[in-house]
């Protein structure tokens, strides 16, 4: 496919010119991925010619520094010591000394690693099991624990972050040996304590503001999301939960289940838990998207009296817990609910779901998922109302009065104007509200729960699976219970959810060209 | 008040992408000095690189002697004005000005002997207690103005502050900037993209394009003598008229000839190209709209050309002409030098016959554009 | 001649008169009709917890005896007024931390450039797709461990939600970019540190952002279901307005509790509805101008 100049191009019909963007997509596709890889190429190479520097550089300054930075080598902070930096070298050596004394203790770091067998199939995590053992004194068993899998995986996983942050520190100290170095060989001053304090409030200052909320993001989020990735290759569950009973490296056993299509495999539930997601994800997105900005712009059109108050009226529905609201809503259309009721009395079910014995809305799989996104919007206009509402006073009411002059229709302002332009600021939007409903959890858990029950594959692998469960709500229930919680296959769930969103995410932003930049915007 | 140096600064964005290109000038103490030159030729990172806003690649600034390249822009004592003025929503117009003395904690009789000092040399006194948008933009940059004045700072930095004004509100606000120069006494360093402030207000004018100083001279300098034909046709509106056009060299004497005609060159012209030992050959010929005159259809040094356009100035014409070429020539001629007839005959499709003299000729290099007489 | 264009202008002038006004009606109709869909539920919710005769669904909107029998039950038969304090509490100490923690991260983001920013917001575009309940394996183990769980579930559950807060920086940061960099500029040349650019010049231009973040904190744990049923573990006296209530709508105690439930489900709306809608205006203002600028 050949590319046209502009003016040929210009030359199509609606028609020619739609094909030619298709096949121009589909030309530039081979493209993009060949840019991708290159690009990750780069990236490879790049880093490995950072660390070939960062040798060299580590290996100059070994030769050129003094006695203070060749000792700083092994004891850290050496070199800012001598050259006047007392706080950072304090602060380096406090470091090695807490890392030394960590990693050494009894139950210190080099503990915890010898006891996690890593990644060695079939090996259990810890290597000591607890155990019953007969207690003459009390004449009766006693429980003498013996390692907790999951201690040891967590500690085990501390300890190489310990590690790594040891070894970048042992790099950043003889850096700033170099800098100190390079420094006085200009003749200038050396930054003291207290000017690396003050900076803190100002050349410094993201420094500052970042260190909590990155701290927080480190423990609560990543070093969680490692941990659950190491736990997809383990059999963590109920029964082995690590301290009654040590679980142990399994390799993608539970991956291949997940897959695997067969009796006994959860392929079939997974399946048709994914293809239902993708679908409520898409109909939940559109339907609010489309249904909330025809419902801003009714609100919003000129002459329209009371409009804050329509507004207030929609925002209410933001105000009250989700909780309040949507078990309401669901208990609503109940069997013996208002609605469901009325719908009951009035014989408006259908008669397939009447002989099935569905006497409500939600016994019935494809009726449960119909009212699910029809709420859904009860729930979604408000927000996109509102936002709809802030773009639409954005746009420039010149563009509207020329467009009137030149003789366009409502409908064709609407389809000419308004809706390029929403969709191209709202670009991003989508893509958010698209994963968001992707994870929906408080919607369907709350209105179904994820019933009706999947009778055919309901019992899977031991999951029970409802016709309306998402990824999110499932994964939720393979980690309540006592009994048959299943961590390893929520960690795996988890992670194709985070595989799905994304794919996706990378198409969207190659494709939407207001996602490019993010300077463009401003 | 000090003097500012910068030497072999540049500008590097990212990798590869040079803003500045070797900057280096010496700024005299009290010295205005005008950055001017199109939007993109590295003047407002220049500024802003003397600010402390932007890092320096290369090279160093000195203010009074003292690098600064590694201070923070607080500590270089300067002070700015915006092309947006940057006033502070939230504070008072009293409280924008004192923005900088509450920061140093000075006392509150100092702050308002100073504040109060400053609206009255910009005429401002009455809207201390308003908050920025209930004024207008020349009150805004009146207390932009203010705010870098009660500083007493000892560099006065000014980045296109007339930019947002409109043109009758911009010619009042340049007046008044040279009327407070006066009452400052400091060394201002300012920035624009039009020639005409450049020339009003600069004691020395720094002319840029795509990161390069071009030239650095007074006004008059860059005006009679510009270095190339960049500065040429940058400075001086309408821009200068140039055309190629054969130099030749006969028996010591000195002929153009611009489109048939063949003017001779006498005077000091001549004797610099001598001096220079310019030889014959094609050349680029500049020559302002203000210095051609109408002349006789016999005269050998008469260039014959058709109105295009006839735009009347009031105290001047401004007559867009096409030379047989098919070049385009602006020419100037004050309205006092015609009678009410004459002017009325020059309509479109007229042809005219049009001359220049020796003195207001500049030659420039075919290939390299520069002056060839400098 | 002229007369009858004239006419004609006329007429259609009034042709688009009374199309508009009758678009305006069908649109007014629409709108009626969408305030009743739309506040139906929360009229039967009131509806329901009058009701003294029946304490399970009875299909009926109205009730056939009023009463305030289930509110006072509600206050003196269960922990309703416990789970209310607690999540109250959770409410404004989530709403404090948050605020710090989301503006600290969204300024920086917007209006500093340091190296390894792009790689933080990439990371947190990366984090962002893995479902955040995933974490809480991990999580609860860990507090339970540390006694932060059933009875302590407020506080670790106020850890939870503030935590990673910063994640969730992307409004915030989109008003920030709206402020103009030469403000951040003309202080800094007038003396100003990047602090003092912080609480002096930002910071007070900021109050509608601020009371957006202040109340998307407040109202978390209200809303909330998911990580608190998991901390809480069951435990009344740990237990959020949300986890309690859910429970009696079990198929075991809804008979018995269902009017119950609409009743703390008003007790529980009016304080939150009523701190949403004085503050409305900077939600939408959060809204409009986060999704604006992604």
């Amino acid at each position: 496919m050949k590319q046209l100049s502009d003016l040929a191009y210009l030359k199509l019909n609606k028609f020619q010119r739609f094909w030619y963007n298709f096949l121009m997509f589909l030309a530039a596709i081979p493209r993009w991925f060949v840019g991708l890889c290159k690009r990750i190429g780069r990236a490879v190479a790049d880093f490995f010619i950072d660390i070939k520097d960062g040798i060299l550089d580590i290996g100059r300054t070994f030769k050129q520094g003094n006695w203070a930075v060749k000792l700083s080598f092994l004891i850290f902070g050496m070199g800012n010591l001598y050259y006047g930096q007392i706080m950072r070298g304090l602060f380096f050596l406090l470091f090695e000394v807490i890392f030394i004394v960590y990693m050494i203790l009894p139950s210190g770091g080099i503990h915890w690693l010898s006891k996690g067998n890593w990644f060695q199939t079939g090996a259990t995590i810890g290597n000591q099991q607890g155990h019953l053992e007969y207690d003459p004194i009390y004449d009766t068993d006693k429980w003498i624990p013996g390692d907790d899998s999951v201690k040891v995986l967590l500690y085990g996983l501390l300890t190489i972050i310990f590690i790594i942050a040891f070894i970048w520190t042992w790099r950043l100290q003889i850096k700033q040996c170099r800098i100190c170095m390079d420094i006085t060989a200009k003749g200038k001053k050396i930054k003291s304590g207290k000017e690396d304090l003050k900076s803190l409030l100002d050349d410094q200052f993201h420094k500052t503001l970042l260190s909590l909320p990155v701290i927080g993001i480190l423990a609560f989020t990543v070093l969680p999301i490692i941990f659950m990735v190491l736990v997809a290759f383990t059999s963590y569950d109920a029964a082995h939960d690590g301290y009654s009973n040590l679980f142990s490296w399994v390799g993608l056993e539970h991956f291949n289940e997940l897959f695997d299509f067969g009796q006994g495999g959860l392929g079939l539930a997974f399946g048709e838990i994914l293809s239902w997601t993708l679908m409520w994800s898409f109909f939940a997105t559109f339907s609010n998207y489309f249904l909330g900005m025809f419902v801003a712009i009714m609100i919003n059109k000129k002459g329209i009296k009371l409009k804050k108050f329509w507004r207030t009226v929609l925002v209410m529905t933001i105000a009250i817990p989700q909780f309040v609201s949507l078990l309401y809503v669901s208990k609503m259309f109940d069997s013996s609910g208002i609605i469901g009721e009325l719908i009951r009395d009035m014989g408006w079910l259908p008669q397939s779901m009447v002989d099935a014995h569905q006497y409500s809305l939600w016994a019935n799989p494809t009726s449960a998922k119909i009212l699910l996104i029809v709420i859904n919007i009860w729930i979604g206009i408000p927000y996109i109302m509102l936002m709809a509402t802030g773009i639409l006073m954005n746009i420039p009411a010149d563009l509207y009065e020329s467009s009137r002059i030149d003789g366009a229709s409502p409908w064709q302002q609407y389809t000419r104007i308004t809706l390029p332009y929403m969709l191209f600021v709202t670009g991003p939007y989508l893509l958010t509200s698209f994963v968001g409903n992707l994870n929906n959890f408080n919607v369907i858990y709350l209105l179904t729960g994820g019933e009706p029950l999947n009778t055919e594959i309901g019992s899977a692998g031991g999951t029970v699976v409802g016709h309306t469960d998402l990824l999110i709500t499932w994964l939720f229930k393979m980690t309540l219970g006592s009994t048959d919680s299943r961590y390893y296959m929520a960690s795996i769930v988890g992670i194709l959810i985070f595989v799905v969103c994304a794919v996706l995410s990378l198409i969207v932003y190659n494709v939407i060209p207001s996602t490019k930049n993010e300077e463009d915007f401003k | 008040m000090a003097s500012v140096k910068l030497t072999n600064v540049k500008k590097i964005y990212g990798k590869d992408t040079v803003a500045v290109q070797d900057f280096n000038l010496d700024i005299a103490d009290k010295e205005f000095i005008v950055f001017v030159g199109p939007s993109g030729c590295g003047k407002s990172t220049t500024l802003r690189m003397i600010a402390g806003l932007e890092d320096i690649s290369e090279g160093t600034v000195e203010i009074d002697g003292v690098v600064v390249n590694d201070l923070q822009p607080r500590d270089r004592d300067i002070a700015m004005v915006f092309q947006n003025y940057a006033l502070y929503p939230h504070l008072t117009v009293f409280e924008n000005m004192a923005f900088s003395l509450r920061l140093k904690n000075a006392p509150q009789d100092e702050v308002y002997e100073k504040v109060v000092n400053a609206a009255e040399v910009l005429g401002i006194t009455e809207y201390l207690t308003r908050k920025p948008r209930a004024l207008s933009g020349g009150q805004r940059q009146r207390v932009a103005i203010g705010r870098a004045m009660v500083r007493d700072s000892k560099v006065f930095l000014m980045d296109e502050p007339l930019s947002n004004l409109d043109a009758k509100l911009r010619n009042q606000m340049r007046a008044e900037i040279i009327l407070l120069r006066k009452k400052i006494d400091t060394t201002f360093i300012y920035v624009t993209h039009d020639q005409t402030e450049a020339m009003t207000l600069g004691d020395r004018i720094v002319i840029m394009k795509d990161g390069f100083i071009q030239q650095v001279g007074t006004p008059t300098e860059v005006f009679d003598m510009p270095v190339n034909l960049f500065v040429a046709e940058f400075i001086g509106a309408p821009k200068m008229n140039t055309f190629k056009t054969g130099l030749i060299c006969e028996d010591g004497k000195y002929f153009v000839t611009p489109y048939g005609a063949k003017i001779e060159i006498t005077g000091k012209k001549a004797e610099m190209l001598k001096e220079k030992n310019v030889q014959s050959g094609e050349i680029i010929l500049g020559v302002r709209p203000e210095h051609f005159v109408l002349a006789d259809q016999d005269n050998p040094a008469a260039i014959p050309c058709k109105i295009v356009v006839n735009e009347m100035m009031g105290s001047e014409l401004h007559l867009h002409v096409v030379e047989e070429n098919g070049d385009k020539l602006i020419v100037r001629i004050p309205t006092v030098s015609l009678e009410d007839e004459e002017r009325k005959e020059l309509v479109y499709g007229k042809t005219i016959y049009v001359t220049f003299e020796s003195k207001v000729m500049h030659f420039f290099d075919k290939e390299t554009e520069q002056n060839l007489l400098v | 001649m002229a007369n009858t264009t004239d006419n004609k202008l006329k007429r259609k002038g009034m042709g688009a008169k009374a199309s508009r006004r009758l678009s305006n009606f069908v649109i007014y109709v629409i709108l009626i009709l969408i305030t009743v869909i739309w506040l139906f539920p929360f009229f039967g919710i009131v509806m329901e917890s009058f009701k003294i005769d029946t304490q399970a669904m009875d299909g009926e909107l109205f009730p056939k005896q009023w009463g305030f029998d289930n509110y006072i039950r509600l206050f003196k038969e269960t922990d309703f007024i416990k789970w209310f304090i607690n999540t109250a509490i959770m409410g404004v100490a989530t709403a404090v931390f948050q605020t710090f923690f989301v503006l600290a991260m969204s300024y920086t983001l917007s209006r500093l450039r340091f190296k390894g920013r792009k790689a933080l917001m990439n990371l947190m575009l990366i984090l962002g797709m893995f479902p955040g309940f995933l974490t809480m394996i991990l999580i609860y183990k860990v507090f339970s461990d540390l006694g932060l769980t059933m009875q302590m579930a407020p506080v670790g559950l106020v850890i939870v939600y503030c935590a990673s807060s910063g994640m969730g920086y992307y409004v915030s940061k989109g008003f920030f970019d709206t402020i103009p960099k030469t403000l951040d500029e003309a202080a800094r040349v007038d003396g100003a540190t990047r602090w003092q650019v912080f609480y002096k010049v930002i910071m007070p231009l900021s109050g509608s952002i601020i009371i957006y973040t202040i109340l998307m904190g407040f109202m978390a744990p209200w809303g909330d279901f998911m990580m608190a049923s998991y901390i809480i573990h069951e435990n009344s006296a740990g237990m959020s307005v949300a986890v309690g209530m859910y429970e009696w709508l079990s198929k075991t105690m809804l008979n018995s509790h269902y009017t119950m439930f609409c009743a703390a489900g008003v007790v529980v709306a009016i304080p939150v509805v009523a701190v949403f809608l004085a503050l409305q205006k900077y939600y939408v203002e959060g809204v409009t101008g986060g999704a604006v600028k992604g």
